[in-house]
């Protein structure tokens, strides 16, 4: 099997639909070849940038998984929302010095992302994010 | 898809230590629920509180945030919080924050309650 796996989804704007791709990515990711080690990595980065995409966005939110098997299989994962959009240098990073005694403690996901993918590509503008992430088994 | 069903029991408490055991996916939710255990326990005397994470595979970033609060209560109460039986991407997610610095992570429970059961 060398052909790229596709996957496309439309996830509803409905409590834990963060797990429908989660669940996409750990079907291609087996497929592909990928150690479950990095799969529940690559999981946990879809699921972040799915639950943004699902509360910032308020609507519906499309989710494409291209997976390339190979010696070293590597999967893109593309999530897309509708809302009014942000801007990605502005989101400060958190640390746990700053968080701890501070009212907010959220605002973890983009920095995960970040750290648990190869890539991580944010293009925003009001009506479309765009959220483009790369993984390769062994990567990080 | 696979149920990640959230499942959450106090396993153990014996003077200032409790042991918590989490199952499937810590959400919004689930973290709630988790922190008002948390709060009860503190309550009712407990300073060390116990997560094993064995059941865990995957924890949100909200579900992380209020494990924030858990640990800020603790801390303000002079508690001690821990964590044992991580899966590997749950112990990248801790170390991706530094959570280390501020509670202890232990690799079992047995090793866990080894270290945080004082000596008679």
């Amino acid at each position: 099997m060398t052909e790229a796996q596709r996957l496309r989804l439309v996830l509803p704007p409905r409590p834990q639909a963060e797990l429908l791709a989660g669940a996409a990515v750990e079907s291609l990711g087996r497929r592909i070849g990928f150690s479950r080690d990095t799969l529940a990595e690559v999981k946990l980065a879809v699921v972040e940038a799915c639950l943004n995409a699902l509360e910032y966005g308020g609507g519906q939110v499309e989710v494409e998984l291209s997976g390339f098997p190979g010696r070293r299989p590597w999967l893109e994962v593309v999530v897309v929302d509708h809302g009014p959009g942000f801007a990605p240098d502005a989101v400060p990073t958190p640390s746990l010095e700053t968080v701890l005694h501070a009212e907010r403690k959220r605002g973890w996901g983009l920095e995960l992302m970040r750290h648990l993918m190869d890539e991580v590509e944010i293009t925003s503008a009001p009506g479309c994010t765009r959220v483009r992430m790369t993984r390769r088994e062994g990567g990080r | 898809m696979t149920v990640d069903t959230f499942e959450l029991g106090v396993a153990y408490r014996d003077g200032r230590l409790a042991v918590i055991e989490v199952a499937g996916y810590i959400n919004n939710e689930a973290g709630e629920a988790i922190a008002a255990t948390a709060r009860r326990l503190v309550e009712e005397g407990h300073r060390t509180l116990l997560f094993d994470l064995e059941a865990t595979r995957i924890i949100n970033s909200i579900g992380i945030s209020l494990l924030l609060e858990v640990l800020e209560m603790l801390l303000e109460a002079g508690g001690v919080l821990a964590f044992c039986s991580l899966s590997p991407s749950i112990a990248k997610t801790f170390q991706i924050m530094g959570l280390s610095q501020y509670a202890r992570i232990y690799e079992s429970r047995t090793a866990a309650l080894a270290a945080l059961t004082p000596s008679p």
